[in-house]
């Protein structure tokens, strides 16, 4: 559907060489790649800011790298959701009905549709300045998909959330797109939110496309150091979700924030995981007693494997392994928050 | 240092600038109260006389004329000098602020013989666009004086709207004509107003540029600042002084709308409106 043909383009200190993506229709692919790579110059090529220096991009048969931005039927959402400040939320969702010309029927039924959709009957007369994170992010994929784009760019959707709502927020992504359907490009930084979300994953590095494929293949056979770095999540863990708990074995449980049933993935950082030797009392809802199975020196710090029923990797600084006297086969305690936890 | 030379040091520092602060202050409201002590007791008479009426009109029809001619021009230059990219832009942008450089009599100079001399300027005057000596040299030499300044207002303003915005906008199906009008012309909105009450202000005032363009004849090119001038090399000062005093009154209400709507973002007073 989309069709990104040998792409290259340099702005300033970003650079893209040769980039060949293939999305296909109804696919929520992400692009993965660090934080200063060109991802978002990728979208804005796409549509249209920028000409390519070399290079085309297609839907279909159509070249529309040669069209102007609004011929491009295009939603595009950026990283902190560029709404416009002079329009409450219900004139700008209704921007691009009014400029597309739709009918005012047909523009009142999507209007309708969408905003039921994204639950925002709430906001429509407030301006975007009295909006919080979400409730703008929101506003903005409305305004994006009210037009009927061919395809969503979604620039960093969830990096500007803090981590509960980030959670929240990729559950709702997760359902407009099941609804809706509209192919969809998402770039991000964080790996886990490929795992979550992607039905493909490309991994971008020093503006060339390193790797592609689905989500697990790419994690489980990268097929270079760096790809094998990056997408390095650790943690992850298969179980059935009951509510907000996961039951990972019998006697071992997850808590988390998010409600689910069913079988479950979640990945937990290893440093939201802390190690004490004695039971943290806190108000962090796991603790689960382990012992430790292997230790790694990394830097200052310590990449501490402990088997608790499941292995976890903790990083730990040398101050706290020297205190606590940390080392092969000490019993510890593992102690993280639910927030912490991120169900896939 | 001892403990006493420090003290003693920075109660000079403190002492040096508030001086300074109360000195130029005290300098300036003193100077404008001359003025208006002497001019505001005759300033009903004179506004009933046919001379300050004459002057008020044309004062206000010229400035008003002019600020719209600035508006029309520096609303396209100002966007294009924010958001386009091209050779030699930068001898462009001094050159667009010369006119703020120039004694405004030298701009009047320029005037005169680009439209009293050059056969462009014979050319316009036969078919009856008369510059020189005529109200209309008035609105050209405020609009040449003053457009700078509008310039460098909105662009300014422009500088500090997100492209992105209208990029989007963009996306939403607009074309560029579109999103110009419906995004950035709103968002510069206060800039935009900021930039009227400052120019229209300064063409309230201008002097030295009209009067080698226009002339200072009474009752025909007679603004206030030429009748200001007119009276007083006459020794009519009661007029002069009226005269004198509706400038004065008119700049600080300029300014002072200026200041309210040149400071404030936009986003921060739709806001606090809501």
């Amino acid at each position: 559907m989309l069709r990104i043909e040998n792409l290259s383009k340099k702005l300033g200190s970003f650079e893209l060489t040769d980039i060949n993506l293939n999305i296909e229709k109804d696919e929520y692919f992400i692009v993965l790649g660090p934080t200063g790579t060109g991802k978002t110059v990728l979208l804005e090529l796409i549509a249209g800011m920028y000409q390519p220096d070399k290079g085309s991009i297609w839907f279909g048969d159509t070249k529309i790298s040669d069209l102007y931005p609004e011929q491009r039927s295009i939603g595009f959402v950026y990283q902190d959701y560029a709404l416009f400040p002079h329009l409450t939320v219900k004139e700008n969702i209704f921007f691009g009905i009014k400029c597309r010309g739709i009918d005012v029927n047909e523009g009142n039924k999507r209007f309708k549709e969408i905003v039921d959709f994204l639950n925002i009957e709430y906001l429509l007369d407030r301006f975007p300045s009295t909006l919080s994170g979400g409730e703008q992010q929101r506003t903005a994929i409305a305004r994006a998909l009210v037009t009927s784009p061919r395809i969503l760019l979604l620039d960093e959707p969830l990096s500007a959330l803090d981590p509960r709502t980030k959670q929240i927020f990729q559950e709702e992504l997760r359902r407009i797109h099941d609804n809706l359907k509209t192919t969809t490009l998402h770039i991000t930084h964080d790996f886990s939110e490929a795992m979550a979300l992607g039905s493909q994953v490309g991994v971008l590095h020093n503006g060339e496309i390193m790797q592609v494929g689905k989500p697990m293949e790419v994690f489980r056979h990268p097929n270079s150091h760096f790809v094998a770095d990056f997408v390095g999540a650790e943690n992850i863990i298969e179980g059935n979700a009951r509510g907000k708990t996961i039951e990972i074995s019998n006697s071992i449980n997850i808590e988390t924030i998010i409600d689910k049933t069913g079988p479950s993935t979640l990945t937990i950082r290893p440093e939201d995981i802390i190690l004490s030797r004695e039971k943290l009392f806190s108000s962090a809802q796991n603790n689960i007693p382990g012992k430790i199975i292997n230790m790694i020196h990394q830097g200052p710090l310590y990449r501490v494997t402990v088997d608790a029923g499941v292995a976890l990797t903790a990083l730990v600084t040398m101050q706290a392994v020297e205190e606590m006297g940390l080392q092969k086969d000490v019993p510890v305690w593992v102690t993280f928050k639910s927030a912490a936890v991120h169900v896939l | 240092m001892e403990k006493s030379e420090v003290r003693g040091q920075n109660i000079l520092f403190t002492a040096v600038i508030s001086i300074s602060i109360a000195f130029l202050t005290g300098f300036i409201i003193l100077a404008i109260s001359m003025v208006l002590l002497k001019g505001l007791p005759n300033i009903i008479p004179s506004i009933l006389s046919r001379e300050i009426q004459f002057a008020i009109k044309l004062s206000f029809a010229t400035s008003i004329i002019s600020t719209l001619l600035c508006i029309a021009v520096a609303v396209p230059v100002s966007y294009g000098m924010s958001r386009l990219e091209f050779f030699g832009k930068r001898f462009v942008s001094t050159v667009l602020d010369i006119p703020i450089a120039l004694p405004p009599i030298v701009s009047g100079v320029a005037l005169l013989l680009l439209f009293g001399t050059t056969d462009f300027g014979h050319a316009l005057a036969a078919r009856g666009i008369q510059f020189i000596f005529t109200p209309l040299g008035i609105i050209l030499a405020q609009f040449f004086v003053n457009v700078p300044y509008m310039i460098k207002v909105l662009g300014s303003t422009m500088n500090d709207i997100d492209p992105r915005m209208e990029f989007v906008a963009r996306t939403l199906g607009c074309s560029r004509l579109q999103a110009f009008f419906k995004i950035t012309l709103p968002l510069a909105r206060s800039g935009l107003m900021a930039g009227i009450v400052i120019t229209w202000a300064r063409a309230l005032g201008e002097f030295g540029a009209a009067l080698m363009l226009a002339g200072a004849t009474r009752l025909k090119t007679e603004t206030l600042p030429v009748s200001l001038f007119l009276n007083m090399s006459c020794g009519d000062l009661k007029l002069a002084l009226a005269a004198a005093s509706i400038l004065i009154i008119i700049s600080v209400l300029s300014l002072f709308l200026f200041e309210i709507m040149g400071g404030k973002q936009y986003e921060l007073s739709r806001s606090s409106l809501y």
